[in-house]
C-alpha cells in the first residue's frame, strides 16, 4: 500500500518539554485522515514537522515514498492552525501571489481564486483587504490558499475553527468531494462530529504520543461489545457489583454501562430484571467523544510539568 | 529563483503602491525645493534701499565711510565675484547722508527719526574711533545682517585706509593694499591634479553620506517590519511551504532596498530639476567656492558599490532581528546595538572628511560594519591608495556574507519562535541549529 506521508518515530522538543514522542503514523493515499487529540497533545508540532516548518530531533518524515525536501511539497497543499495571510493585502492579490509561488501562472491562478471564492460565498470580498474580514471568512480564503494550486494531499490544521454551522458544513462537503476526486486529506482537530462525519481513519495522540490509531470503524467496533444503555424504574444495586460493572454514566434518564471484562451482558439483564421494572436495555457503540475521552483518561501519564 | 523574484516583486509593489510612499517621495522634494527655491526668490525680488547717516566729527572718516558704504557693492571685492548670473539678489543700496559734529542733540534727533522710519540706520562715530576701532551702528532691525556686515566691511575700509593715510601710503597704495586675495585649493592626487574649492569638497561627501545614512536607516528598519509581520500573520508559515527562509530574507532586503533606490532615484531627479534654484541658494551662502565642486568619475562608480554594501549589510542585520522579535516594541531593544555603528559613523564622518587619511579613519574604513560608509567617506573626499579600496570592498563582502549566513541561521529559527524573547545563550545555540 501507498502512503502519502510516513512518520516514523519522529521526536521534537523544545527546551525540556517534548512535544512530540515517537511519533510514528502513516497516511493512506485517497483517505481522510482525522489528527485528534487534546489541547497541547502536540498536534500541530507533528504538522509542522511533516510540511518542514521544523525539523525532527530524530525519526524520519517521509512524504511521497520519499524523504522530505521542499521541492516535494510543491504537491502538498497547508492550512496553517492561524490565519497565515497577508492582512493588508486583497484576499485576491494574496491567493494569487501564493500560488504563483507553488508554479502557477498569474493568469490561471487568478481564474482559480475567482471560481473558490465565489463558490465559498466570497466572491464579493476579492477586492477586499484580509483585515475587513471575519475569522471565519478568513478561515475560508486560507483553505483557499490551501487547495488553489490543485495538490494531491492537503494537510489542514484546525480547518473547521471559527467556522459557523453553515460554513461548516460547506467545508465538509468540499473536502468528501475533493476526497471523491483522489486526493488525500489529512486534519487535526478535536471536534468529534466532524470527524466522524468525515474520517476513514485516525490517529489519537496524546502529550505528544500515539494512543489509538487505525480505521474509525475498527476502533469503534472494538469498544462496542461492552456498553449498555439501561432505561430503568427503582432501584439498581448490582450497578456497584465490580464483577459485572466496570463503570457507569448517570444521564438522569438512563444510565450508560460499561460491562466488566468478561461479563455477560445476558447475565446483567437477568439480574437487572430481579432488582427493577427495565424499560430499556440496549448495546451501544460508544461515541467517538466517549472514546477520545476515555483513551485520553487512560493514557495520562505523570503530568511532565511536575 | 521564480520565487525569489515573486517575493522581491511583492515586497517592492506593496510598499510603492501605499499612499505613504507616494506622499513622502513626492511631497518631500516638493517641501525641500520649497524651502530652497521660495526663499531665494523672496529675496531676489526684494533689492532695497536704505537711508543712512553718518556722524563723525572727522569729515576725512565721514567721507571715506560714505564712499566705501556708496560705492563698494558695486566693486564687489569681498563678497566674491558676484558674477550677474548667480541669481543673487542685489546688495541693499545705501543713501548716505553725512553729519559732523555728533552731540547728544543730534544723537536724540537721529534716532527719532529712526523710529518714524524716515531713516533706516545711523552710523555713530565717535572722535576716538580709529583708536578704540569702535563705531555705534543704529537700526530698526539688529538682525539685518546684510547691512550690518556691509557697514562693518565699510568702516574697517575706512579706518585703515585712514590710518595708513596717516602712515604716508598714497591712496593707490592703500587700495591695492586691500584688494582681496583669491586661494584656488587644487587637489593632487594619483591621476594628476583637478581643481576644486575647500568648501565644494565638503559639501558633496556630507549630502552622499547623509543619503547612505538615511537610506539605511529607514529601509533597514522596513525590512525588519516586514520580517516582524510575516511573523506574526504566520504567513510565514504557508510561505515556508513554498520557499526557503534564505530565498525569504534575501527577497526582503532586494524589494525593500529596490524601494528605497527607487525613491532615491526620485528625489535626485527632481533634485536636478530644483538643481538651479537649489544652487542659487548653495551660491550665496557659501559663496563662489561650490562653483566647480565637480564630482570625480571614480567617486561616480563607487558611490552605488558602497551605497549596496552598506545597505545590505545593515538590512541583514535588521532581518535578523526581526526574526528574534515579536514586536516592533521588543524589537527598539535590539534595534540600538545595531544602529550604534552606524550612529558612530556619521558623528566620525567629520573628522574622517577633514583628515582623510589619519589611522582612525583608515581602521574604520576598514571594519567591518563601518567600512562601507567611511571609505566611501574617504574616496570623496581625496581618493585613498588603491589597495585599501579594494581590501576595504573585500572586507564589507566578507563581512556581508558572514552575517547573511549568521541572520540566515537566526531568522531560519528565530521566525518560528512565538512568544519567548531569546537570550544571547539561546541565539547562539540557534547559530548550530537547522
Amino acid at each position: 500500500m501507498d502512503f502519502m506521508l510516513e512518520l516514523d518515530c519522529v521526536t521534537k522538543a523544545y527546551d525540556e518539554f517534548v512535544a512530540v514522542d515517537h511519533l510514528s503514523l502513516q497516511i493512506p493515499e485517497g483517505e481522510i485522515f482525522g489528527l485528534l487529540g487534546p489541547n497541547g497533545a502536540g498536534k500541530t508540532s507533528s504538522i509542522r514537522m511533516m510540511i518542514g516548518i521544523t525539523v525532527p530531533d530524530s525519526g524520519s518524515v517521509r512524504l511521497f515514498g520519499r524523504p522530505l525536501t521542499r521541492p516535494l511539497l510543491d504537491g502538498v497543499g497547508y492550512l496553517p492552525e492561524e490565519r497565515g495571510l497577508y492582512k493588508r493585502m486583497k484576499i485576491l492579490e494574496n491567493l494569487v501571489f501564493l500560488a504563483r509561488l507553488k508554479g502557477i501562472g498569474k493568469q490561471e491562478a487568478t481564474r482559480r481564486a475567482l471560481q473558490w471564492l465565489e463558490r465559498l460565498e466570497l466572491g464579493a470580498w476579492a477586492h477586499a483587504k484580509v483585515e475587513e474580514l471575519s475569522k471565519g471568512m478568513q478561515q475560508k480564503v486560507q483553505f483557499i490558499a490551501a487547495v488553489l494550486h490543485e495538490p494531491g494531499f492537503m494537510i489542514l490544521d484546525e480547518p473547521f475553527s471559527g467556522l459557523d454551522p453553515g460554513s461548516s458544513l460547506q467545508l465538509k462537503n468540499v473536502l468528501l468531494e475533493l476526497k471523491k476526486q483522489g486526493k488525500t486529506i489529512l486534519f487535526s482537530t478535536h471536534r468529534m462530529d466532524t470527524v466522524e462525519r468525515l474520517c476513514d481513519s485516525i490517529c489519537l495522540v496524546n502529550q505528544g504520543r500515539s494512543v489509538l490509531r487505525g480505521g474509525l470503524r475498527e476502533i469503534k467496533s472494538s469498544y462496542g461489545r461492552s456498553r449498555v444503555q439501561l432505561e430503568y424504574e427503582g432501584e439498581l444495586p448490582l450497578l456497584d457489583d465490580p464483577s459485572l460493572v466496570a463503570g457507569y454514566n448517570d444521564f438522569g434518564n438512563y444510565v450508560e454501562l460499561c460491562l466488566a471484562p468478561g461479563a455477560d451482558p445476558q447475565q446483567l439483564l437477568a439480574c437487572a430484571m430481579q432488582r427493577a421494572k427495565i424499560r430499556r436495555f440496549e448495546m451501544v457503540e460508544p461515541s467517538l467523544e466517549e472514546i477520545f475521552l476515555e483513551t485520553v483518561e487512560s493514557t495520562k501519564a505523570v503530568p511532565s510539568h511536575a | 529563483m521564480r520565487n525569489l523574484l515573486l517575493i522581491i516583486a511583492r515586497e517592492y509593489l506593496v510598499r510603492v503602491r501605499t499612499r505613504a510612499f507616494l506622499l513622502f517621495t513626492i511631497l518631500m522634494p516638493l517641501f525641500v525645493g520649497g524651502e530652497v527655491v521660495l526663499p531665494s526668490k523672496l529675496m531676489t525680488r526684494a533689492p532695497s534701499e536704505r537711508r543712512v547717516v553718518v556722524v563723525a566729527a572727522d569729515p576725512v572718516l565721514g567721507n571715506a565711510v560714505r564712499a566705501e558704504l556708496t560705492a563698494s557693492h558695486f566693486s564687489g571685492e569681498e563678497i566674491g565675484a558676484e558674477p550677474a548670473e548667480s541669481g543673487n539678489p542685489p546688495p541693499p543700496q545705501f543713501e548716505v547722508s553725512l553729519q559732523g559734529a555728533p552731540s547728544e542733540a543730534l544723537r536724540q534727533q537721529l534716532t527719532a527719526a529712526l523710529r518714524q522710519g524716515s531713516l533706516d540706520g545711523v552710523v555713530w562715530i565717535d572722535p576716538n574711533a580709529v583708536a578704540t576701532r569702535k563705531v555705534t551702528y543704529y537700526s530698526r532691525s539688529v538682525s539685518d545682517f546684510v547691512a550690518t556686515s556691509l557697514v562693518s566691511r565699510a568702516l574697517r575700509m575706512a579706518l585703515g585706509q585712514r590710518q595708513l593715510t596717516e602712515h604716508g601710503f598714497s591712496p593707490d597704495q592703500v587700495k591695492t593694499l586691500f584688494t582681496p586675495v583669491s586661494v584656488d585649493a587644487v587637489r593632487v592626487d594619483k591621476q594628476g591634479s583637478s581643481p576644486s574649492n575647500g568648501l565644494g569638497a565638503l559639501l558633496l561627501p556630507f549630502v552622499l553620506l547623509f543619503a547612505i545614512y538615511m537610506t539605511v536607516l529607514i529601509y533597514g528598519i522596513y525590512v525588519m517590519r516586514s520580517v516582524i509581520e510575516e511573523k506574526s500573520s504566520r504567513v510565514l508559515e504557508v510561505l515556508l511551504g513554498s520557499v526557503s527562509p534564505m530565498q525569504l530574507m534575501a527577497g526582503k532586503i532586494i524589494g525593500v532596498g529596490g524601494v528605497g533606490l527607487t525613491q532615491i532615484v526620485i528625489w535626485s531627479a527632481s533634485g536636478a530639476l530644483l538643481g538651479s534654484g537649489g544652487y542659487a541658494m548653495a551660491h550665496r551662502l557659501l559663496g563662489s567656492t561650490i562653483q566647480d565642486a565637480h564630482i570625480a568619475p571614480a567617486v561616480l562608480i563607487l558611490f552605488p558599490v558602497f551605497f549596496v554594501l552598506g545597505y545590505a549589510t545593515y538590512a541583514t542585520l535588521y532581518a535578523a532581528i526581526g526574526a528574534m522579535v515579536n514586536s516592533d516594541e521588543e524589537a527598539a531593544q535590539f534595534q540600538f546595538p545595531v544602529t550604534l555603528p552606524l550612529l558612530f559613523c556619521m558623528l566620525l564622518a567629520t573628522s574622517v572628511i577633514g583628515d582623510p587619511n589619519t589611522p582612525l579613519a583608515f581602521w574604520l574604513s576598514m571594519f567591518p560594519l563601518t567600512s562601507p560608509i567611511i571609505m566611501f567617506v574617504r574616496v570623496s573626499v581625496s581618493m585613498p591608495p588603491t589597495w585599501q579600496i579594494a581590501l576595504s570592498i573585500a572586507i564589507s563582502v566578507a563581512s556581508l556574507y558572514g552575517l547573511v549566513w549568521i541572520s540566515s541561521r537566526i531568522y531560519r529559527v528565530g521566525i518560528l519562535m512565538y512568544g519567548k524573547r531569546p537570550n544571547l545563550a539561546e541565539i547562539l545555540k540557534w547559530l548550530h541549529y537547522a
